[in-house]
């Protein structure tokens, strides 16, 4: 109570400002007076008795000032007092401060900016219910390349048996159907589920309800999940949406519910259904064949149990499984089940990248912090004067260091603001560009961790920053004042520190500009990359025309989808300025999903050799000459290569190679093998290869040959086919006649992926193109801060020797001489930071091997470039103060010295 | 005067409020007098101690200022004890009795703690 008056009354006091100060004064000249008025009663005469009042009183100011103290809140004052004289002697420097502003801002920024979207990509913890004992599993063969193969029913049958340290496993297997409008069709990503699927994700209904154990099996009714997202972008929100009946494929099924907000693997969906929703799920073969992989798995850590429980359980199961069916696994090919958190499969593919930007960041970071501390250093040395001398009058050192530290919070705070534009600017960028890399970029935000992490980088580098200024120790300040200004500059320690300042400055420089090269280089290379292709004047555009059910059990409906197919065709040929049109799937340069292993007639397969696993591609006799595939031996197809005649292939040069080594494969026949072809109604008849085409990269610029088989568009299923147009030039000017044709012949189908080569071709270069942009950026940005820093350091160290300058060319020292002498000051820094440069940047460089492509991480050819461009900026650095230096007038110095 | 030592802290309230108590309304150079005096010069008060102290009590609502003619009638602020600072003074006084006799006991001539 007592305590509480007594702060209410210094609350009071600190509002109330210093006004009762006439009061105190009044009160202590009394007091003085009463006692001298004493020691004159005493006998002393009136000059001595007022001295000795006075000695007596411990100093009448001071008195004062602790009784001022006592009556309001000093440290508060004092802080208020601090932060008005910081703010005016930054408004008297505004150069000064416009550049340590904007580089804290910059460095402040982009680290906040970076950190946000590691924050919502790798660390925020997942919006699934207990999101960390979710487990992601993947089968994967390594001497195949197959990384992530699904799972088979009776896969999952036995790891949801033998496994008891998983709760509950559920299935999903994303499948692609056409949501059939009231007179358009749309292509949506849909996920098959199992009734348990919700549960086991630990996600909660937003409206309605989810799937529960009565939505399995083949009696339940067909309902219908929306994702958020989806509810949001397709029906706006609308609740009304529950309970209505929606056309799937052709057949209905009701919308039950909307699931919250959360991230799919490995693709985005729009919704997802129960099992009963796709024949195919549930026919026999589906339940019973194991090679029959088509779901994917996740399962959620049983309570009490540990990821190392469920792993070595999983691997132990899966060594049984492998011995129980030999024939549905490929022991060569060394198959293996992994168990990955769910969480840390969000950021798998983003994990490098990320890298590299909180790398490139920090490295800004740094080199902001070091040119303000450069910065800070010399006005330092400018101020000491001043320093010393309010501490000599009694600010005392630590209010000083105070004093400096609130100047500091002043800029970091303003560096921080404007750093909150840079950041949000840079997260639209960051957040489109880390979509092609995580599920998870659209939880990216700048939220309250996140600006907390801000704050507390800001209030670091303030304190930082206010301890690089020497303060003189207590007791010293008056061989300081007796100094004066002119040795001030000359302190050593203070001068190691800003040359050390400098020489990170261009290492980091370096750093960055390394990246920089290897990421222009990477992506150039990539450009350059040689598609395979004859031309890139073709358009594409994917029209699937029918359902995967009726594509693999309707023979009817493939006959008239091929019919409409080669209607499209013929009417796309007649186009003006066309030179060819094709039909096949999928189109060039894309990837196909239907692979299968491939065997040639007598050829045995040598001991512990892996059977090739080759894409399929259907084309029509025209699709090689429209999509420019070169042909290197025998013939394309031709329109004698029918139903009724002989079985015909033509394989990629990278499958002849594999199959038939140097062996003319023309004549030889090879066929379909391997168990999982009894569920398709694909056969596995001989074909006869009647010619050879060269590889083309598809699936990426980046991406390995792969063997490839195609089929006669006549001779195979009418899977979702592309139409290939070549023109003579400007072919993209086609996509509106082109879409006029589908719409007309095929007024409901969806019409996908209309891109020509080049756009195709461009998908893959332009996310290094990013990478090489925002680290290209960062380096000038690192280069430009150097120079102005090494400029600063010679130019601050020039003036402070002008008076030795002045003497030196007095004495006879001639200005290039002078000029000589600041340059190697310069170029000792200089050679110093490119060497600790060029030795990070190697360093650096290992780090991003996997970003790169056709560069070697250690290219001689960048690290020279980086390291001449780098000296060049650095010389010309040092040129102007060197100039400077060598213009000094030794008549006036020598005088003002 | 160079033996002379400061208060122990935390002691110069209790003596103040003593001194208003025995005294009456006081002003500032009447309390140091009388404190210096009863300590028989052992203690020498500095103005930046006393009035600080003095403020302090004052914010606590212990004491209470009033300016008024000193005895050669000049202006002067005098200090008296509020009600508020005699409860404080008796609380005070039995706690530091407290403490005194606490000390003197631990500090007890070896023979007798035998």
């Amino acid at each position: 109570m007592r305590h509480l008056r007594a702060a209410l009354a210094r609350v009071a006091g600190f509002l109330a400002g210093p006004r009762e100060d006439d009061d105190v004064q009044e009160e202590l000249e009394a007091h003085l007076e009463m006692e001298t008025a004493e020691n004159i009663r005493r006998g002393m005469p009136p000059a001595e008795a007022r001295r000795e009042a006075l000695l007596a009183s411990g100093g009448m100011t001071q008195a004062a000032e602790a009784v001022r103290e006592q009556r309001a809140l000093p440290v508060l004052s004092a802080l208020t007092m601090d932060l008005r004289y910081a703010v005016r002697a930054l408004r008297l420097s505004p150069a000064f401060t416009a550049v340590v502003v904007l580089a804290l801002a910059l460095g402040i920024g982009a680290n906040t900016a970076v950190f946000s979207v590691a924050r919502g990509v790798l660390l925020k913890p997942l919006p699934h219910e207990d999101g960390e004992r979710l487990l992601y599993l993947r089968q994967s063969t390594e001497a195949t390349g197959a990384n992530d193969i699904s799972f088979s029913v009776p896969e999952v049958r036995d790891f949801r048996e033998g496994v008891p340290s998983l709760a509950g496993i559920a299935e999903y297997s994303p499948w692609s159907m056409v949501l059939q409008g009231e007179d358009v069709a749309v292509r949506i990503q849909a996920a098959l589920v199992t009734g348990n699927y919700f549960e086991v994700m630990g996600l909660r209904p937003v409206l309605g309800r989810l799937t529960g154990a009565h939505d399995d099996g083949p009696a339940a009714q067909r309902v219908m999940v929306l994702t958020y997202d989806y509810w949001m972008s397709h029906f706006g929100g609308d609740p009304g949406v529950i309970g209505t009946d929606l056309r799937l494929d052709g057949q209905p099924v009701t919308v039950i519910g909307v699931v919250q907000s959360a991230p799919f693997y490995p693709e985005p969906i729009d919704v997802l259904l129960n099992m009963v929703n796709s024949d195919h799920h549930l026919s026999a073969t589906m339940i019973e064949g194991r090679t029959h992989r088509m779901t994917r798995v996740v399962g959620r850590l049983a309570p009490g149990a540990t990821l190392a429980q469920a792993r070595s359980q999983i691997e132990a199961l899966y060594a049984v499984m492998q011995v129980n069916h030999p024939e549905a696994y490929d022991a060569a090919a060394h198959p293996q089940v992994a168990a990955i958190p769910f969480q840390e499969l969000m950021g798998e593919r983003a994990r490098l990248t990320l890298w590299l930007l909180l790398g490139a960041a920090g490295f800004v970071l740094l080199i902001s912090v070091a040119s303000v501390a450069n910065l800070t250093l010399m006005r330092g040395v400018r101020r000491q004067h001043e320093l010393v001398v309010r501490a000599a009058l009694g600010a005392g050192v630590a209010r000083l260091r105070r004093l400096l530290l609130i100047e500091n919070l002043v800029l970091t705070v303003l560096g921080a603001m404007v750093g909150m534009g840079v950041a949000i600017g840079g997260l639209r960028l960051l957040v489109s560009f880390m979509e092609r890399y995580s599920p998870r970029a659209n939880e990216i935000s700048l939220d309250a961790p996140v600006l907390g992490f801000m704050v507390v980088l800001s209030a670091f580098v303030a304190l930082l920053l206010s301890h690089l200024v020497a303060l003189p120790r207590e007791g010293t300040f008056a061989a300081h004042i007796v100094e004066g200004g002119h040795r001030l500059g000359g302190n050593p320690g203070r001068h190691r520190l800003q040359r050390a300042l400098v020489v990170v400055q261009i290492a980091t420089s370096v750093v960055l500009l390394s990246g920089a090269g290897l990421l222009t280089r990477t992506m150039l290379r990539l450009s350059e990359v040689d598609t395979g292709l004859a031309t890139e004047e073709v358009l594409t555009l994917q029209v699937p025309l029918l359902t995967p059910a009726e594509l693999m059990f309707d023979p009817a409906a493939d006959v008239r989808a091929k019919q409409r197919y080669e209607e499209m065709r013929q009417e796309m040929a007649s186009l003006p300025g066309v030179i060819e049109v094709g039909v096949g799937s999928p189109g060039p340069l894309r990837r196909s999903t239907v692979r299968f292993d491939v065997k040639a007639e007598s050829r045995p397969m040598a001991v512990g050799e892996v059977m090739p696993n080759a894409e399929l591609r259907t084309a029509s006799p025209e699709f090689f000459r429209a999509a420019g595939i070169p042909l290197v031996s025998g013939r394309g197809f031709a329109a004698t290569d029918r139903q009724d005649s002989e079985m015909v292939v033509v394989i990629n040069q990278t499958l002849a190679d594999r199959l038939f080594q140097d062996e003319d494969p023309i004549g030889r026949r090879i066929a379909w093998t391997g168990d999982v072809l009894r569920f398709t109604p694909i056969s596995g008849d001989w074909r006869t290869v009647v010619g050879v085409t060269a590889t083309t990269r598809d699936g990426g610029l980046d991406v390995g040959p792969e063997p490839v088989v195609f089929v006669p568009f006549a001779q195979f299923l009418a899977l979702g086919g592309s139409l290939v147009i070549r023109a003579d030039s400007n072919v993209a000017a086609l996509v509106p006649a082109a879409t006029r044709i589908v719409r007309r012949i095929a007024p409901t189908a969806p019409i996908e992926r209309v891109q020509t080569i080049a756009q195709i071709k461009d998908q893959s270069v332009s996310p290094r193109r990013v990478n090489a942009a925002l680290v290209s950026a960062f380096g000038i940005l690192a280069v430009i801060i150097a120079a102005v820093g090494i400029a600063g350091v010679l130019a601050f160290s020039v003036s402070a020797r002008t008076g030795e300058i002045g003497i030196r060319m007095s004495l006879g020292a001639d200005p290039r001489r002078i000029q000589r002498m600041v340059l190697r000051e310069g170029g000792v820094l200089l050679i110093s930071g490119l060497a600790l440069g060029v030795a990070g940047a190697m360093i650096a460089a290992q780090v991003i091997e996997g970003l790169l492509f056709g560069v070697l991480p250690h290219d001689p050819a960048t690290f020279i470039v980086v390291t001449l461009v780098m000296a060049v900026v650095g010389v010309t650095a040092c040129w102007v103060p060197a100039l400077r230096a060598a213009r000094v007038d030794p008549a006036i110095t020598i005088r003002t010295a | 005067m160079g033996d002379r030592q400061d208060v122990l802290p935390g002691t110069l309230a209790l003596m103040i409020l003593r001194t208003l108590d025995v005294m009456g309304p006081l002003h500032g150079y009447g309390i140091a007098r009388r404190i210096e005096e009863t300590s028989g010069d052992r203690i020498s008060l500095n103005y930046g101690t006393l009035y600080p102290a003095l403020l302090k009590l004052e914010q606590e609502g212990c004491v209470k200022p009033r300016w008024g003619a000193s005895e050669n009638n000049r202006r002067a602020k005098f200090y008296s004890l509020t009600p508020a600072g005699q409860k404080r003074l008796v609380r005070a006084t039995r706690e530091w009795h407290e403490t005194a006799e606490l000390i003197a006991a631990f500090l007890a001539p070896k023979q007798e703690a035998l």
